[in-house]
């Protein structure tokens, strides 16, 4: 290959480094904390804000639309996103494109403020999932650099097979597990503000890590299983006294009003939400019942949706085992023309009328539309987990501790690594600043090569990193010292380089390939920490391969056939 | 260039190995009372917490003492402590009741308190791990003994392999009798320090290698010292610069990556020392017993057909006494690989 293909190769290879590693360089440096958050949230929360935004952006338009001077100045900058799509109105209505994009104009390719609101809207709502798509393609920090909470849930299904009278196949007890993991997935929104990963793992197990949030009680918010659910007797005069106190800005804190001896004791307050079309839940009021159920969601047997075959209104049906049937009889005898809330995940999912005992353990729930009725099916069917899971293992890092580790790692990182570049141009002269270039080099393809496939930096693979380091130099280590030794046989530049390298070629390839078995084997199977270890060391002895003796060998013929150089400086005694 | 005698020590340096092995396990098991085995290899949770008005560690202690804890005070500044309580698999819902109850005993005894962390594996995944780990490293070891043994020789390949293991005895010795965490982070210096001390060891095997068919004149203890001594200065600024790395993260870094660190500083030391007096001296045993054998099997029958295994490319049957070198140059080596590996581009084009 020729010098010329040589650098365009490694210029290549810098290129698609630096595309590789542009989502990781933005979103540590270039992207606010406040996005970053918004980024992590969950598509609940990225609306509420989309929307919030795009109303207040709306008014403030609407306000200056009022103000003829602003009308005909050009659009301010922070809107210029609104031109595109006033463009597309323009067009759509075959109009004339305005030549002069004032705000005036732009308003003009809109028929209403709503549509400027959604637009707007879309626009901030783009930006973010836009954002969140970036996320997948950088270098991630793991749970014990960032902070965060970790578990692997493991499945017990000796309670399922006491339960069936067959021995369970293995379809059944995927379909079991299928099930828990969409009973874990529709409780995702009780975490609010981070969306967490759930996946199914190999061996069956559950592995769910939930980034920034370390309260390793709330596990216990998705391993409660059925006692999550439960029938309520709506409190009438607490929930009067509380939508009074909240219209008059009150405040409420764990369930309770944050001014206190407003509510009898023993009352908690919980909010009722139902499900818009995005399926997404929306606040609907807030509700006082009992800290006790009426009856727990232990007793119920199954929830199928159906329709009403008078009134031909949806409904749901669920069945009660023996016991459970008693305690809903006395309980719908004792409150009839009273409010029953349906709590799940101590959300108010359903509140309805109790119109007359309910005898039979059979209860059908009315008054919701044929979408509500299958989301209380689901909701029911899926308030207890088909399959009791147990913590296998659980990690949970605090957000400070997590920031202190890595302050401190990169620090220590940085130190070695400043030495190690120190050292080695101290020691070879010249040929050690060629050395510390192909390390650099070394490190930036590595790091674009791990964001490249959104790879998880653990302390541990950052370990492997500075391993890496060690092995980057002594690949150039063992040719420096090869044509050093070439030089004191009084060879001249070119036949000592050419020498050293052939001969230091299979030295380092025997050694690194060692190395790299370990590696590569590790990295297919080993586990957590140990995987994210051997795969940066994989990753990273192929790197220095090639930058120990593709780009090293370069900037040394370069230096003798491009600079027409005699001599080379390698050593302090050595001319 | 300096030659260094290192074969006149291997006796010595054998025996020392040998005892500071012996001492740290015996030390280890019967002392020590074993490992001090982490979370990950021992079911039960870990907790690191900030108790600003905890006194020490036994204050700790008495407030859990229910659950028979293990308490380290962690960080320098004070006030932070390590928890550590055993799975007995008597409780169904260990995790959330011990999580609860800690948090809990140590705000109604010392009011404020925050938990950093908090880990928790389960008693299947505990021993699963620890076997898996087990088994990965020697199915590697035994991989990379086949690469050795097909670039090199069985010979080589064996010493390198026993290098590795007295490596791995010594580390795993040193972390036993200093009682350091045992841990995840633990058999990653391990594996790190296998594929360095192998490193290292390979790049003497193959100045030896080399040498050997160079150098006609001199028996194979002086083709052995002459190879160390070449490498000398390899071995030790990469040692160094390796060292530089990692001392800076046991100087600078804070938790557990610090043990992980002084593991691998240890290994680091040891590695060195072994591709020098350990991995050598034992290639040479082995080429001596079997000049011994030629020996006796000329003077048995009178013409000998072995041939010495120090000699990487023989294959040859022509020596019988002293073994003729293979009479080819590193540089005329390397040719002919390059010509080789030519050719099976032309053929696959």
């Amino acid at each position: 290959m020729t010098k010329m293909m040589r650098t365009l190769l490694i210029l290549l290879m810098v290129g698609l480094g630096v595309v590789f590693l542009y989502p990781t360089i933005t979103w540590y440096f270039f992207t606010s904390k406040e996005m970053k958050a918004l980024a992590n949230g969950s598509l609940p929360e990225i609306r509420n804000w989309a929307e919030n935004e795009a109303q207040s952006a709306s008014e403030e338009l609407k306000r200056l639309s009022q103000d003829s001077e602003a009308v005909s100045a050009s659009l301010p900058a922070e809107y210029s996103f609104l031109k595109d799509a006033a463009k597309i109105n323009y067009r759509f209505t075959k109009e004339n494109i305005p030549r002069d994009w004032t705000l005036g104009a732009t308003l003009n390719g809109f028929r209403d403020f709503n549509e400027v609101n959604a637009a707007i809207e879309d626009y901030y709502r783009q930006s973010i999932l836009d954002l969140k798509d970036m996320k997948g393609k950088i270098l991630a920090l793991g749970l014990d650099l960032s902070g965060g909470l970790s578990v692997v849930l493991e499945p017990d299904f000796t309670a399922l097979e006491e339960a069936s009278t067959e021995v369970l196949s293995a379809e059944d007890r995927s379909a079991a597990l299928e099930a828990a993991l969409e009973v874990i997935n529709n409780r995702i929104d009780t975490f609010g503000v981070t969306e967490p990963q759930i996946r199914r793992q190999l061996d069956d197990s559950i592995l769910i890590d939930i980034p920034g949030e370390a309260d390793p009680e709330r596990v216990n918010s998705f391993l409660m299983g059925r006692g999550s659910l439960g029938f309520f007797i709506v409190d009438d005069t607490g929930t009067e006294t509380i939508r009074n106190y909240m219209a008059s800005g009150g405040k409420i804190v764990d369930r309770k009003p944050v001014e206190e001896g407003l509510l009898a004791e023993g009352l908690m307050v919980l909010g009722f939400y139902t499900k818009d079309s995005y399926g997404m839940d929306q606040f609907k009021g807030w509700i006082v019942v009992p800290e006790t159920p009426g009856l727990d969601g232990s007793h119920i047997r199954e929830a199928n949706p159906g329709t009403d075959q008078n009134t031909l209104q949806p409904i749901v049906t669920f069945r009660l085992d023996p016991e459970g049937a008693t305690i809903f009889q006395r309980l719908t005898s004792e409150n009839t023309q009273k409010y029953m809330a349906v709590v799940l995940d101590g959300k108010v999912k359903a509140n309805a009328l109790i119109t007359e005992t309910i005898p039979g353990g059979s209860v059908r729930v009315t008054g919701f539309n044929y979408q509500e009725a299958n989301d209380l099916a689901v909701v029911l069917r899926t308030g207890s987990l088909p399959v009791q899971l147990n913590i296998r293992s659980l990690q949970s890092v605090g957000a400070s501790l997590g920031e202190d580790t890595i302050q401190m790692g990169l620090r220590a990182i940085l130190i070695g690594i400043a030495l190690v570049f120190v050292f080695m141009a101290f020691w070879y002269k010249g040929a050690g600043l060629i050395a510390d270039i192909a390390l650099a080099l070394n490190l930036f393809l590595l790091t674009a090569l791990l964001s490249s496939f959104n790879f998880t930096l653990t302390m541990t693979s950052i370990a492997g990193l500075i391993l890496t380091v060690g092995m980057s130099v002594d690949a150039n280590v063992i040719i420096f010292e090869r044509i050093k030794e070439e030089l004191r046989l009084g060879k001249g530049r070119a036949a000592a380089v050419e020498t050293g390298f052939k001969k230091a070629f299979w030295t380092i390839m025997d050694a690194q390939i060692t190395t790299l078995i370990a590696a590569l084997f590790l990295s297919q199977l080993g586990k957590g920490p140990v995987q994210g270890f051997a795969v940066t060391l994989a990753w990273g002895i192929g790197c220095s391969l090639f930058t120990a003796l593709f780009v090293s060998r370069l900037m040394f013929d370069l230096g003798t056939e491009g600079f027409k150089r005699q001599k080379i400086s390698i050593a302090w005694g050595i001319k | 260039m300096k030659l260094f005698n290192v074969t006149r020590y291997r006796v010595p340096a054998l025996i020392t190995s040998g005892i500071l092995i012996v001492i740290f396990w015996v030390y280890t098991m019967f002392f020590a009372g074993g490992f001090n085995f982490g979370i990950d290899f021992q079911a039960g949770i870990n907790f690191t917490v900030e108790v600003p008005a905890a006194p020490d560690e036994q204050a700790v202690r008495d407030a859990l003492s229910d659950y028979n804890p293990q308490v380290q005070t962690a960080g320098d500044k004070g006030g932070k402590f390590v928890i550590r309580i055993a799975d007995d698999a008597q409780n169904d819902n260990f995790q959330q009741t011990v999580s609860k109850a800690v948090s809990n005993n140590l705000k109604e005894k010392f009011g404020n308190v925050s938990i950093l962390s908090e880990e928790y594996i389960g008693s299947s995944f505990a021993s699963n791990l620890a076997t898996q780990t087990i088994w990965l490293t020697l199915i590697a070891l035994s991989l990379i003994l086949f690469y050795i043994w097909i670039r090199f020789k069985l010979n080589y390949a064996v010493s390198a392999i026993t290098a590795v293991f007295h490596d791995v005895l010594f580390l795993l010795g040193f972390i036993g009798a200093f009682q350091l965490e045992f841990s995840t982070a633990t058999i990653a210096a391990v594996l790190t320090i296998i594929g360095y001390s192998l490193n290292d060891t390979i790049v003497i095997f193959d100045r030896i290698r080399e040498n050997s068919r160079i150098v006609k004149d001199k028996d194979f203890n002086e083709v052995i010292n002459l190879s160390v001594s070449q490498s000398m200065s390899r071995t030790l600024i990469t040692s160094f610069t390796t060292l530089l790395a990692v001392v800076s993260i046991l100087v600078f870094a804070t938790g557990t990556i610090k043990t992980f660190a002084l593991s691998l500083v240890v290994g680091i030391v040891v590695g060195t020392y072994s591709s020098i007096f350990v991995a050598s001296p034992i290639l040479l045993a082995w080429h001596n017993r079997e000049l011994k054998k030629v020996h006796e099997a000329v003077s048995h029958t009178g013409h000998g057909a072995l041939s010495s295994s120090a000699k990487a490319s023989s294959g040859s049957n022509s020596a019988a006494n002293v073994p003729e070198p293979v009479k080819q140059t590193a540089e005329e080596i390397a040719e002919a690989t390059e010509k080789k590996s030519k050719k099976k581009k032309k053929k696959k084009k």
